[in-house]
């Protein structure tokens, strides 16, 4: 079938031996791929009784059909785990290039089980795969790496992880293409734990198109709506995503200093607008994307990818600093070493809130930008305070006693967006699969942007509705797998009608969102199965007792019991937040 | 003094960041606004209402009623057509 | 308890309709959905005036509101929200696509913003053109895969995730059939201007 590589690439770490064997067509036609394909095969093969780090666990990388066929944006891809964050379902999304080479590689799937006995890297090759000894390897950061193994723009592809995910920090990341990220929930750890420093590809296939003049119409209409949309074509490659810093603040709704403030009066000070005008040196983009959000900034020490804005939010109002310069070293300095921004910047600010008030020994206080680098190094390696904070701020703070000052949902660091703000971004965080994270269905679009249209962020009536729809929807993009800046321009019709040219399966709108709803609920089942019930839909105290005191959220806390009571029937749940029975079966899941 | 703050592309358009501005309305800002900077009229406006996905926030409010009063302590900020993650 | 931000959009999306010529002074209708239930104007209302006892609330799958609804079109809203993504439902009753509709299996605008915005707008038929779950079922079907779609002779129905969202596509419909109208009038050659449009009616 196009689209598809219809193979499955399966690796024995623990014996060093690989297989291949055919994906199972109709599994792939009800979850598509990405993140879809990722749970459905995670559902099967990782279950209650494994541990994270041990190699049972598996990790399960996945292309799309759409992936390298050129449609804009074709070049994210997904990698599917237990997250020993959380503990929960994990998929992580990242860009660049790798995707798109591994496709070319002529595989859908990447399973990576067991653990080597000493550490390796995997080269693929179409074909050929080779295992290689790590030794010489092991050690070193993620840039160095990437240029040993040979990092070659669009030909040859190195996947990573740096010493965070060696030392097996629940919160490092696996780095593709020098800077690009599959960060959040620790799916670096895993690598780590199985002894595996880099997987390369090098790949010569490209994926067949089923209807390729439906195809070139489609991306002609594509590439005139990105053009004309003044998002896709001035805001991103402008500013980046930092863009959000000035309106979020104005709103109150920027978390400041682990959560304490909706408002940081350093915002101007690390915004998009002071990002373009003092440290950008050019825009770039991944590969088939004509958007260009990605930024390349440079301060007197360092010159690299980034920072996108929940990045600089995590090392600058979360933590209190308002140094630009000290954050985008910070940012680039958790690349090289493989950590997740979000959660490395949120677990400092929690340390810093800590030790402040006198529950932790350490001299980390909000503000201090000359604390940033040493600690993440500090995380990275596990040395001094590194030790407390390199497993997130939930066990750190639990460690000393407050664990009601880890500002996360599930154990996952939540993001910029504080809910107090906005309502329905509390009612994500809460329920997101994967935990506090805002990319499962960002309500940022229709309750601070106006996209499509502006709804009230502090209306609680209805508000799960919009949530519930761009849950689902941000699961079936997340399974094609395109970029979500592309939905910006163009709307889920396109997707439809992009998928169905390319496989030759006749998907509308509404079934396609069907996927979503159908990868969202075996997410659910998955978590359910792993013990986690009603109560773990939850968020801080702070941000359901702790109302702002000024600002234009003053007074606001999240309303999330009746946001949640009227989710869980929206969604064909129990009042325990279980997918009833005839709503697994209208999905074709009833077989769990 | 009520001032307008001006975000993203506005600024290089208008050449400043923030614009004091004294009038009774939000409507009655806006358009002294694109008097005094017109190269920011066609980007904010069409048709004498608001162009789609322009923000504008009152006091960190969204605000879409030409006709709210405008008072002495009041912040009105301006965002063109932003996105982010 | 409707909400009262609710409440003043269903107000000045049905005033919209009525002072833009998209309605008759009862017809068409509005809808939102909240959760498992449904927010939608009562029988006999007027969507030009409305007034806070004009809107019901009821479950989605059946009628819990204690009011007797216009059934004729809860059972097509309801039927559309189990059956698509759709948050809002604008109907209406636009008359120059209408009268399109009248001689044409599909609406494929020739202007600008609608076939940028829209590309294609398809028209399904039924006999009853109200109420019954056949036609309820078929305008949900073209809906899965279109935000609008014409009801021949009877009017439109367009999705969206609120209301003005609904709204904006039931205008720029009409907006475009007026144009369409206008250049049958003038009658000269048409010019194409946008490439590609041959596939417009392959969307």
């Amino acid at each position: 079938m196009a689209g598809w590589s219809e193979k499955i690439l399966d690796i024995d770490l623990s014996k060093k031996t690989y297989k291949t064997y055919p994906l199972d067509m109709e599994m792939a036609r009800l979850f598509i791929g990405g993140r879809g394909l990722g749970a459905r095969l995670l559902w099967e093969m990782v279950g209650p009784e494994v541990d994270p780090l041990s190699p049972e666990n598996v990790l399960i990388f996945t292309n799309g059909p759409l992936t390298g066929t050129g449609y804009q944006t074709s070049n994210r891809f997904s990698v599917s785990t237990k997250s020993p964050l959380t503990g929960t379902v994990l998929d992580a999304n990242s860009g660049g290039f790798w995707g798109m080479q591994f496709k070319k590689a002529g595989y859908d799937v990447m399973i990576v089980r067991g653990k080597a006995e000493r550490p390796v890297w995997i080269e693929i090759k179409n074909d050929e795969i080779t295992f290689h000894d790590a030794s010489e390897l092991w050690g070193m950061r993620v840039f160095a790496v990437t240029q040993k193994l040979g990092q070659n723009n669009n030909k040859r592809n190195v996947l990573c992880i740096g010493p965070a995910g060696e030392n097996l920090s629940r919160i490092a990341s696996i780095m593709n293409d020098r800077e690009r990220a599959l960060a959040r929930g620790g799916p670096g750890a895993v690598m780590g734990s199985k002894n595996l420093k880099a997987i390369v590809v090098e790949g010569k296939e490209r994926p067949a198109i089923n209807d390729p003049e439906r195809f070139k119409f489609l991306l002609y209409e594509t590439r005139k709506l990105l053009a004309a949309s003044p998002l896709t074509s001035q805001a991103l490659p402008e500013f980046g995503t930092v863009v959000l810093m000035n309106i979020m603040n104005n709103i109150g709704a920027l978390a400041t200093r682990n959560h304490q403030q909706t408002q940081f009066e350093g915002a101007e000070a690390i915004s998009g607008e002071e990002l373009t005008e003092k440290y950008l040196v050019k825009n770039a983009s991944c590969w088939a994307c004509p958007i260009g959000c990605t930024r390349i900034s440079k301060t007197e020490k360092v010159e690299g990818e980034g920072p996108e804005f929940e990045s600089t939010w995590a090392f600058g109002a979360q933590c209190g600093i308002d140094d630009l310069p000290a954050i985008i070293e910070a940012n680039t300095l958790c690349n090289d070493l493989g950590l997740d921004t979000i959660s490395a910047g949120s677990t400092i600010a929690c340390a810093m809130e800590l030790s402040e008030k006198g529950y932790m020994d350490s001299d980390l206080r909000f503000g201090r930008a000359d604390q940033l680098a040493p600690t993440i190094e500090a995380m990275a390696y596990r040395k001094d305070v590194g030790a407390d904070l390199a497993d997130g701020s939930l066990r750190l703070a639990t460690k000393y006693g407050h664990t009601e000052l880890s500002m996360s949902a599930k154990g996952m660091e939540m993001p910029a967006y504080d809910p107090r703000g906005m309502q329905g971004q509390g009612l994500l965080y809460a329920t997101s699969n994967r935990g506090g994270c805002h990319m499962r269905g960002n309500m940022v679009g229709p309750e601070v942007l106006g996209l499509p249209k502006m709804i009230d962020r502090f209306q609680v009536q209805g508000k799960s509705s919009f949530v519930i729809l761009h849950q689902n929807v941000s699961a079936a993009i997340d399974s094609l797998v395109v970029c979500k800046f592309t939905n910006m321009g163009v709307s889920d019709e396109y997707f439809a009608r992009v998928l169905s040219s390319v496989t030759g399966i006749q998907y509308d709108t509404g079934e396609l969102t069907r996927v979503g709803e159908r990868v969202w609920n075996l997410e659910r089942m998955y978590n359910l199965r792993e013990g986690f019930t009603r109560k773990d839909d939850t968020l801080p105290p702070r941000l359901l007792n702790d109302a702002p005191t000024d600002g234009p959220s003053k007074g606001w806390v999240v309303q999330l019991e009746p946001m949640l009571k009227e989710y869980y029937r929206g969604r064909g749940w129990d009042e325990n937040g279980v997918p009833k029975p005839k709503k697994l079966a209208d999905l074709g899941l009833a077989g769990l | 003094m009520p001032f307008v703050k001006l975000y993203a592309n506005l600024r290089k358009l208008a050449g400043t960041k923030e614009v004091p501005i004294t009038e009774a309305t939000i409507g009655a800002v806006l358009n002294e606004l694109v008097k005094r900077n017109p190269p920011l009229e066609d980007v904010i406006l069409e048709n004498g209402r608001l162009r789609p996905h322009i923000v504008v926030t009152l006091n960190g409010h969204n605000v879409i009623d030409f006709n709210m009063q405008v008072s002495e302590q009041d912040v009105i900020a301006i965002f063109p057509p932003i996105a982010g993650g | 308890m409707i909400d009262q931000r609710i409440y003043e959009m269903f107000c000045e999306i049905g005033r919209d309709l009525y002072e833009g010529n998209m309605i008759s002074s009862h017809g068409g209708n509005l809808s939102v959905r909240l959760g498992d239930r449904v927010v939608i104007k009562r029988r006999g209302a007027q969507l030009g005036r409305l007034k806070p006892h004009d809107l019901i609330e009821t479950r989605l799958d059946k009628n819990d509101s204690g009011v007797a609804l216009a059934s004729t079109e809860l059972l097509v809203h309801r039927t559309v929200y189990l059956n698509t993504p759709a948050l809002a439902i604008c109907h209406c009753h636009p008359r120059t696509a209408i009268a399109f509709s009248l001689s044409r299996d599909e609406l494929v605008p020739i202007d600008n913003e609608a076939s940028y915005l829209l590309k294609k707008v398809p028209v399904v038929t039924e006999e009853f053109a109200s109420g019954t779950p056949q036609m309820a079922h078929k305008v949900a079907e073209a809906l899965k895969n279109y935000k609008i779609i014409m009801l021949r002779g009877h009017g439109s129905f367009a999705t969206g995730q609120t209301l003005d969202e609904a709204f904006h596509w039931s205008s720029t419909l009409e907006e475009s059939c007026q144009i369409e109208l206008a250049v049958k009038q003038i009658n000269e050659p048409f010019i194409e201007y946008r490439k590609m449009s041959e596939s417009y009616n392959k969307f």
